[in-house]
């Protein structure tokens, strides 16, 4: 239809400003959703993927000894086995930095099952006996690159350099740093120069399945059959959940801030294109006049606001593709999220605008009367406000604000919807930096762990406690325990003692107080399907332990997979002498200082390492935070802007009428100003409560599912909040002013509305 | 031959069901060539009367004939079909589309009943050429004056070459040199052959018309047609016709 193209390129061009505003609304929300969507989509992908390029291995099992492979091989339902190798822990020290890693013997032809995919350079060869190839995540960790020089140092001290030769991505354990050690392979020859002694060393064994659901049982017979060898077993759950450790968190938080923005532009949009479609019922009556049928209004209606929408979505689609591509480096995008998301919000998009279209086709075609704006009257209120000699402006204004009921709403919505996901953004970071500001809230009351390297145990822990920024001392050690029922080792961690606790921040029933008590992370509590006051049976290397857990802890570590007792509820064999102590310091010291200080004082005979806090693993959210305001602000802009063109539209014919009264262009201007102001004042408290008042909750709701446990979320403070609420209705003012500045000075045509809007 | 014929016309509005009589039996010629003038005071129910006539307004009951075709049962959808090949509009306001130029509201007409962009462009030509308004062209109606403004107006309307010219008013908002223009212009397109039926209460514009009819509540009280003789050189009847 050439007519309706020639009519929408026009009208386009009239309101070039807020068609662009459209389109790039939509295009935020569009690349947001998609970066969602692959983090969401990565973060069991990543292992989907990897499983099956190296045909991994769905159980993995440690032992002090080289395991009877064939017996393993027969029990039912293992189709393959990898290994065993031969595997040896080591110190990768990379520019002052240590890093655990465990050196794992693997043969110059790479096996069938479990087989490292190399991604740089090559495999192990026999011609290059240092060469070492490293897993991608832990080479990029630590910088390492193909040819690159490794200074390993062994258990007993021996340094030895390997270069890297390749870099391969594996299947066989989650991602460094969340999953330690790193891996790196060497030839079976090297190892043993390198480590020598067989007790330091422990053989691992992977086993392929038929059916992955056959794991547990597996595991099971795994367990049975080797009984007091067994040191840790795994499963490809537990290598899985480590790999989507992070981004499930990122990807959720993106995710819903990217479906609720795309409810709130869709707002946006509708109350654009109706206010534009009300703006313009005189020219759709022409139209039809002219002969356009209903159904071309529609159409004509429908196809210019709806390209805008679509356009925002191709030009949303590459920036997301993009971001997904360059900033997290995936090289692929999912499809089908992809397609998803795309019709998806093109289905909003028509949505959105097929009820102003199908509005504005039902005009009477008899364009001669102006669509008068409903007619307001004083309320009582407003009288009583003019009684009190309440500025007129701020009256007048207020009473217009709601003389259309159904844009007053869309605008108050579509402001406090985008102001709510802002509330909850600073909610989260007002988490992030409780988490800083409070590490004891979330289990790091001991920010410094430090293990005995040359000095015996109680020479540490005297070193450590003479040094001034030091407040208590915590025996420790972390072990693993296996469970009956459960495919997988789980990792209990022992500090403190049930004389002297360590403060564990309990969220829900007590801390431990005896022998025999223990607190546990909510992923624990999930994944055992037990909860505070059960018992507990576990095995922790081949001694039985029997525990009650009497509470639940804020855990951040494992996906909050962790159960925590006091060093005398385990077995003195694996507790004494304690393999860390954990150094809770005094307040304001700072934990590097006083890492320094306790390794001068110790002459370098103590390995100390700071507790990362998981704010600082999250950091990437505030970027994400950060961008998400902005998107929302956009959307918060695209609504203000049609409330404004609304109101100006409606109250022009007032406009002459008030300076007939005598109210000078100021007071004019005021009114206007104030008319919009209500709204989004209205708009902005409300949107600003709402978020305060579900942030907590989601936090926690978010922190129950990821293991961490209810009990972290932080409502942003008063402060914050208040700046917030100023910035926004600030700004949304500073916006409403230039039109209505620009309305109240203009002279007025001879019949009280300019036809040019 | 006639081009519109009605058939005792009638229009109730319901008013908070109030029925409320704007048209009541209204039987209605014209022919082709003639220039109606519908004259009446306000509320006298002739701009329902041309709306009817246009399918802009839904008739209540009685018949409509257009060019011999029976158009008062028309859909909404037909109607403005026909509209788009048979009749033009001429609004007070004037009503030009405000995003668009001079020249686009003038072709759109044509381009909405199919005609081809060259030769739309060509009858937009003619047209403003006819009406001098060529270097206004690519000007914003806002950048018009009221007279201009309905100059264009009437180019749009006469765009199809449609066989009825439908005005409402079409002086009611232009001061008397502009009023003047326009007539002039009308009484031209007039003689070149185009239907007219004008609604307006100015007498002086109905003077312009050869028929004048009366309308008061809805009905038609007097339907005359002006005797006049084409204006002769210097006869005797040219005294007359200076009102």
């Amino acid at each position: 239809m050439r007519a309706g193209a020639r009519w929408i390129r026009a009208d386009l061009r009239a309101r070039r400003g807020q068609a662009v505003l459209t389109v790039a609304t939509i295009a935020a929300i569009v690349a947001a959703l998609i970066t969602a969507a692959t983090l969401l989509e990565d973060s069991t992908n990543p292992w989907r993927g990897l499983f099956s390029q190296t045909n991994g291995a769905h159980l993995w099992v440690h032992t002090k000894d080289r395991p009877q492979v064939v017996a393993l091989r027969e029990i039912d339902g293992v189709t393959q086995a990898a290994g065993p190798y031969r595997t040896a822990p080591v110190t990768l020290l990379e520019e002052g930095r240590k890093a655990p890693a465990a050196l794992r013997a693997m043969p110059v032809t790479p096996p069938e099952v479990a087989r490292p995919v190399v991604a740089e350079g090559g495999w192990l060869t026999s011609s290059q006996p240092d060469g070492a190839v490293v897993e991608r995540s832990f080479a990029r960790a630590l910088g390492l690159g193909v040819g690159s020089p490794v200074n390993v140092t062994a258990l007993s001290g021996a340094r030895h350099v390997l270069y890297v030769r390749g870099i391969a991505d594996s299947a066989d354990q989650g991602f460094y740093p969340e999953w330690t050690p790193g891996l790196i392979w060497v030839l079976p020859e090297k190892l043993d120069r390198i480590e020598p002694e067989l007790g330091r060393s422990e053989w691992v064994t992977g086993l392929r399945l038929a059916d992955p659901e056959s794991t547990q049982f597996v595991s099971q017979r795994v367990v049975v059959m080797l009984d007091e060898e067994v040191q840790r077993v795994y499963t490809w759950r537990e290598v899985r959940d480590a790999m989507e450790l992070d981004n499930r968190l990122l990807g959720t938080l993106l995710a819903l801030f990217g479906i609720v923005g795309l409810v709130a532009a869709a707002l946006a949009l509708a109350n654009a294109a109706g206010g534009r479609v009300l703006a313009q019922l005189r020219d759709l009556a022409t139209l039809k006049s002219m002969g356009f049928t209903r159904g071309q209004v529609a159409g004509l209606l429908l196809v210019e606001h709806g390209a805008l929408g679509l356009l925002g979505i191709a030009l949303g689609v590459l920036p997301g593709w993009l971001v997904t591509w360059l900033v997290l480096d995936r090289t692929a995008v999912a499809l089908v999220p992809l397609v998803a998301i795309t019709a998806g919000t093109a289905l909003v998009v028509l949505v959105a605008v097929g009820l102003p279209a199908w509005r504005g086709s039902r005009t009477p075609p008899i364009p001669a009367a102006p669509s008068a704006p409903p007619r307001g009257h004083l309320s009582r209120l407003a009288k009583l406000a003019l009684l009190v000699r309440l500025p007129p402006a701020l009256v007048l204004g207020a009473r217009d604000a709601f003389s259309r009921r159904v844009p007053a709403f869309l605008t108050t919505f579509g402001l406090a919807v985008p102001m709510m996901m802002i509330t909850i953004g600073l909610g989260v970071w007002a988490t992030l930096d409780n988490f800083l500001a409070h590490p004891e809230q979330v289990g790091q009351h001991a920010q410094l762990l430090v293990r005995p390297v040359k000095l015996t145990p109680e020479e540490a822990k005297r070193a450590a406690q003479l040094d001034p920024g030091v407040r208590e001392v915590y025996p420790g050690a972390d072990v693993d325990a296996l469970v009956p029922g459960v495919a997988r080792s789980i990792r209990v961690r022992a500090i403190g003692g049930s004389g002297a606790p360590y403060p564990f921040p309990v969220a829900e029933g007590r801390m431990y107080a005896d022998r025999g008590e223990a607190v546990a992370g909510q992923g624990l509590l999930d994944l055992l399907k037990v909860k505070i006051g059960d018992r507990v049976w576990l095995s922790v290397g081949g001694t039985p332990l029997i525990v009650r857990i009497v509470g639940r802890t804020v855990e951040p570590d494992l996906d909050g997979q962790v159960l925590s007792l006091g060093v005398d509820s385990l077995a003195a064999k694996d507790v004494v002498p304690p393999e860390f102590w954990g150094l809770a310091l005094k307040k304001g010291a700072d934990p590097a200082d006083v890492r320094d200080r306790l390794l001068t004082a110790s002459g370098e005979g103590l390995e100390i390492q700071r507790v990362v806090n998981p704010a600082e693993r999250l950091s990437i959210i505030r970027a994400v935070i950060v961008a998400l305001i902005v998107v929302l602000a956009l959307i918060g802009l695209a609504n203000l802007l049609t409330a404004s063109a609304l109101g100006l539209r409606d109250h022009a014919l007032d406009l002459a009428v008030l300076k007939a009264m005598g109210l000078t262009p100021r007071q004019v201007m005021a009114t206007l100003v104030t008319g919009t102001g209500v709204l989004v004042v209205l708009g902005v408290v409300l949107g600003t409560a709402a978020g305060s008042f579900v942030v907590t909750s989601l936090i926690d709701l978010q922190g129950h599912t990821s293991g961490v446990g209810a009990g972290i979320g932080r409502p942003p403070s008063a402060l914050t909040l208040t700046v917030a609420v100023t910035a926004a209705v600030g700004a949304a003012l500073a916006v409403a002013l230039l039109p209505a500045r620009r309305a109240a000075r203009a002279q007025l045509g001879t019949y009280g509305f300019s036809a040019n809007q | 031959m006639t081009v519109l014929r009605t058939v005792n016309l009638v229009k109730i509005y319901q008013n908070k069901h109030v029925p409320v009589p704007a048209v009541r039996g209204v039987d209605l010629l014209v022919d082709e060539g003639e220039f109606v003038a519908v004259m009446g005071p306000s509320g006298s129910g002739k701009s329902t009367l041309l709306h009817m006539l246009g399918g802009l307004d839904i008739r209540t009951s009685g018949e409509i004939w257009l060019d011999g075709q029976r158009a008062d049962t028309l859909s909404e959808s037909a109607w403005a079909l026909l509209r788009r090949k048979k009749i033009g509009f001429v609004f007070q306001f004037f009503n030009l589309v405000a995003s668009m130029t001079v020249a686009d509201n003038v072709e759109l007409p044509a381009l909405l009943a199919g005609v081809s962009s060259k030769e739309a462009r060509a009858r937009r030509e003619y047209l403003l050429d006819a009406l001098s308004l060529t270097e206004r062209a690519d000007a914003a109606p806002a950048q018009l004056s009221g007279g201009e403004q309905q100059r264009v107006a009437l180019a749009r309307a006469l765009a199809n070459k449609p066989a009825l010219l439908l005005a409402d008013e079409p002086t009611g908002n232009l001061d008397s040199r502009n009023t003047r223009d326009v007539l002039r212009l009308l009484s031209e397109v007039h003689r070149d052959g185009q239907t007219i039926v004008l609604v307006t209460h100015d007498a002086r514009v109905a003077s312009l018309a050869d028929r004048v009819v009366s309308l008061l509540d809805g009905q038609i009280v007097d339907d005359g047609r002006i005797a006049r003789r084409r204006p002769g050189r210097g006869g005797a009847g040219e005294v007359i016709d200076l009102r």
